[in-house]
């Protein structure tokens, strides 16, 4: 189990989150997904190492933009 | 324009959202031109505990414009002191194939021209397609018939 921290930008309320979530949770390997809307800060818990192209893909699909993976 | 001495608020509430929206999925023009044209460089809005200073409305654009949302607003009271409106509406949205509605209680402050200054919104949602007026339709169970 992994948790990675990644930087969301566009992300204004709870509505936006839940778009970012709903994403990130098709993303296969994907078990959980915590976001920090003023933060930009989006973690996203799974069961194998994720493939950052396709974190990325889902991000845009909601709409936001995924900048870099948080330290 | 300002909110209390030359339009109703209900009706300013409503052109204000509609056409900033509409400006923004007319075409390419750079967003901060838009944000700026509808809200002072200083704007803070607060929606559900949420701080939004402009370059995050700025920012907020991006997921707007790639989603490019139809929406409509039924705004069901608003009232005008000064320069402050507080309004209660439902936002009708229809996006990437999904149709969801939000009621809003909406406290804003607004400049001489019409720029939203500031803002505290607190929003829930309600399920899509209703007329998303429960105060209203409450009261008029109780009424004489």
């Amino acid at each position: 189990m992994t948790t990675s921290t990644y930087t969301v930008i566009g992300m204004a309320c709870g509505h936006c989150a839940d778009a970012v979530t709903e994403e990130l949770e098709r993303v296969p390997g994907v078990t959980a997904v915590r976001v920090d809307v003023e933060a930009d800060r989006v973690s996203v818990t799974s069961d194998q190492e994720l493939d950052l192209a396709h974190v990325r893909a889902a991000v845009e699909e909601a709409g936001y933009e995924l900048t870099a993976p948080r330290a | 324009m300002r909110p209390s001495s030359d339009s109703d608020p209900k009706e300013f509430i409503t052109a204000f959202f509609t056409s900033f929206s509409e400006d923004l999925l007319r075409d390419d023009e750079d967003p901060a031109s838009i944000v700026d044209r509808y809200h002072t460089t200083d704007i803070i809005e607060i929606a559900d505990g949420h701080r939004m200073d402009r370059d995050k409305l700025i920012a907020h654009t991006r997921p707007v414009r790639k989603n490019r949302p139809s929406s409509r607003m039924e705004v069901h009271e608003a009232v005008a002191d000064g320069d402050r409106i507080a309004a209660r509406y439902t936002l009708h949205v229809q996006q990437r194939e999904k149709e969801f509605a939000m009621e809003v209680y909406f406290f804003g402050q607004f400049t001489d021209d019409g720029r939203m200054r500031r803002a505290h919104m607190l929003t829930r949602t309600v399920p899509a397609g209703g007329k998303g007026d429960q105060a209203t339709a409450l009261s008029n169970q109780g009424a004489p018939a």
